[in-house]
């Protein structure tokens, strides 16, 4: 069953029109990322998945049950607040204690739960401060304990990570992927980070501009992207966007780009329909370029790879993998190398490049698209 | 380069000259003597930088002779056998009075009135004030002109409120006795018991001050992010349990700052006592205030007055002492 159904979501706040109609699915048990830029409209989905915010237009169905309109106290759902919402009153115990003493728990149990979420979060040494005193990392930790201490069957975590140093985040982030899979909770997850999204998403909701652009598991928008956006989103380093032009016969069509042309790539048929002439970009992952050996390779019309004679321009070291800028003619490109096959190149070095074709995409240039 | 600056400053030097030489035209035509010299004065005390000073010495004078000198000399007069109403020199009397009013049973049967009153009045404006803060927190039509008219009485006279009391209390005319004999059939003489007329004081003033107590509330409650009323929505609170853990604290200080500053205001409560009630019936609204003004100025026991007054004054301090003291936790804990 599915756990959570927002359908044709809209909220304006004045003129500005924030969500322009969101639909989603999210199914029991799912981890379910919500991944968009600053503004998109992330923070408001979650809102008024909780029903601190009303919406202009759509339902919201938790449980199966439409809860568009209800009380946030009877959803059984927490929230991570983006600005930790946390009690400054109140000592940072009394703060992951709050969800638990309304519903009646012994005093007990609730010591031994919050003592286990603190652990957890290694929040053990700060319990009998007030927020304020704590540091941006822990009062972070602190607003995720709140939310996690009751156990609820839906957790919805806006941007929980972007205060932790990079350790903490990585660590944090294996403890939400083992918090999901032992509690078996729905996670709604909103993050404007498309790595904290690839790693820790089931499935991932592209939000743009109050939109949904593609929805899909992590594969799908790495290897399928509806359109150039998503392509530019999803996947670091950033995938390589060549502008194109439709060339060749009808019924074979052929893919012209200053350093060269190419045909057969996954999208050849449907590419057909599109007359000779049309505008294209050609998208491709930097991971998909390598150095051409001196034997392989073939210049696109046998179908696998395309060999494109380019120049290192510029070395950026990454510590296990490099990106290496090359140009080919005019046109940039990236291309991802581990390190020890990296050294061997240095700026203005000529380096023949295999791409590989069956990993390609093609937009049309005017919509951005996807041609597939 | 330097002669266009001395030019400059001959010319300001005129043009500041020009109008004081007109009033010397004046001067002389009335006074043909003292007029330059009246002309120097003023310009003597206005100069720059003795503007400040010039400004603020009549206010200054007026607060040493009206206030800091009676204070003084009232409070040298409490040591001395002393009547204003007689010619007899003041004789030194040293603690006799301070000893007298300490143990005089008719003070602290006055302090006991006045402890009714101001108990029955603070809790009173404490509740209302509350009350009508929460009401103001939220948005309804016509929320400013009503707060506005709520906070009127706040802001009129002592005696004006006791003189619309009086005429509302007033047993053939008044409005309340006139409403009790509508319903019960005879007028109402509230003011001929000692609780009808401590309540008839008690509600005058918290009518009065009610509205102070709201408005510092109502700044608490303003103060509350919004945010903590939308995590404790998520974290299930239930009201009761907002409003104490999350709202109250907000407000705490506030209230804490408003029972103290209106037991000290309350405390000292005169105008409206004596012209609803004069202190009666007998002396059982008396307050300690009255009290004080009956021994000065109808006993004319000057000294014993003097030394009574001082003896509020010490407990009015320490209860603003107290006050300051909790002003400043409070801008500390924000
Ligand atoms: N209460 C509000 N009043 C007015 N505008 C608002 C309000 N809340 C959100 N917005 C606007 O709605 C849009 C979407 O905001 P939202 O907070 O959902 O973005 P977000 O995706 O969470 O961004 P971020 O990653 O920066 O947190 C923004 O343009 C924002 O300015
Ligand atoms: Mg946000």
């Amino acid at each position: 069953m599915s756990h959570l159904i927002i359908q044709d979501l809209h909220k304006s706040f004045g003129d500005l029109r924030a969500l322009q109609g969101v639909d989603m699915v999210v199914e029991k048990g799912e981890f379910f990322v919500l991944l968009g830029p600053s503004a998109a409209g992330k923070t408001t989905t979650l809102r008024m998945v909780c029903g601190i915010e009303r919406a202009d237009q759509g339902r919201v169905v938790f449980d199966g049950e439409d809860v568009t309109g209800a009380e946030v106290r009877g959803r059984d759902m927490a929230m991570v607040f983006q600005t930790f919402a946390l009690y400054p009153h109140m000592t940072i115990f009394d703060n992951l204690a709050y969800p638990l003493r309304q519903s009646g728990m012994a005093k007990a149990d609730v010591v031994q739960r919050v003592n286990e979420v603190a652990e957890m979060l290694r929040l053990g040494h700060t319990l009998a401060r007030k927020p304020g005193t704590a540091s941006g990392g822990e009062q972070q930790r602190v607003a995720i304990g709140r939310a996690l201490v009751r156990r609820p069957s839906l957790l919805l975590l806006d941007e929980p990570l972007t205060n932790l140093d990079a350790k903490l985040r990585f660590d944090t982030r294996a403890e939400f992927k083992r918090l999901h899979r032992e509690l078996g909770m729905t996670i709604v997850y909103a993050t404007p980070d498309e790595l904290e999204a690839l790693s820790m998403g089931q499935r991932i909701a592209l939000l743009r501009g109050g939109r949904i652009v593609q929805t899909g598991t992590p594969d799908e928008l790495y290897t399928k992207p509806q359109d150039t956006y998503v392509a530019g989103m999803v996947g670091s380093p950033k995938v390589n966007l060549i502008p194109a032009i439709r060339r060749g016969a009808d019924d074979a069509p052929l893919v012209e780009m200053p350093f060269g042309a190419v045909q057969n790539g996954p999208w050849a048929d449907a590419l057909k329909p599109f007359p000779v002439g049309s505008e294209l970009i050609f998208g491709f992952r930097p991971h998909d370029v390598a150095p051409a050996t001196d034997t392989g390779g073939d210049d696109g019309d046998g179908g696998g790879t395309m060999r494109i004679a380019a120049k290192v321009h510029l070395i950026e070291p990454l510590g296990d993998v490099v990106i290496l800028d090359l140009t080919a003619g005019e046109t940039q490109l990236k291309m991802v190398l581990p390190e020890e096959q990296a050294i061997r190149y240095s700026v203005g070095d000529d380096v023949p490049v295999n791409l590989r074709v069956e990993n390609s995409f093609l937009f049309a240039r005017e919509t951005g698209t996807a041609i597939c | 380069m330097n002669k266009p600056v001395t030019n400059v400053a001959s010319a300001s030097a005129d043009l500041s000259r020009t109008p004081a030489a007109s009033n010397n035209v004046t001067d002389n035509t009335i006074t043909p003597a003292g007029g330059k010299s009246m002309r120097d004065f003023w310009q003597w005390m206005f100069s720059p930088e003795r503007r400040g000073a010039m400004l603020v010495a009549p206010a200054l004078i007026m607060l040493f002779l009206m206030n800091i000198f009676p204070l003084m000399w009232s409070f040298g007069l409490s040591f001395f056998h002393y009547k204003a109403s007689s010619i007899r020199p003041p004789r030194f009397a040293g603690f006799y009075y301070y000893e007298k009013v300490l143990t005089d049973p008719v003070v602290w049967e006055r302090l006991q009135t006045t402890a009714q009153i101001v108990a029955l009045s603070v809790l009173l404006q404490m509740v209302i004030g509350f009350a009508m803060a929460l009401m103001f927190e939220k948005k309804f039509p016509f929320r400013r002109e009503l707060l506005m008219l709520v906070l009127t009485p706040m802001m009129l006279s002592f005696v004006a409120v006791g003189v619309f009391f009086k005429l509302f209390y007033e047993p053939t005319f008044g409005i309340l006795s006139q409403g009790y004999a509508y319903f019960f059939g005879e007028p109402l003489t509230l003011l001929a018991t000692k609780w009808g007329a401590i309540w008839a004081i008690v509600i005058a003033d918290a009518w009065m001050w009610s509205p102070f107590v709201m408005l510092l509330v109502l700044a608490g409650l303003v103060s509350v992010p919004d945010y903590l009323y939308e995590a404790a929505a998520v974290d299930r609170a239930s009201w009761w349990r907002r409003f104490k853990t999350v709202t109250f604290p907000y407000v705490r200080g506030l209230l804490l700052l408003a029972l103290l500053f209106r037991t000290i205001e309350t405390f000292k409560i005169f105008d409206v006592v004596y012209i609803i009630t004069a202190g009666g019936p007998g002396t059982s609204t008396e307050t300690i205030a009255v009290y004080v003004y009956k021994v000065a100025f109808q006993f004319f026991k000057t000294s014993q007055s003097s030394a009574l007054s001082y003896i509020l004054l010490f407990v009015v301090i320490v209860l603003t002492n107290l006050y300051l003291y909790f002003v400043n936790r409070r801008n500390e804990e924000i």
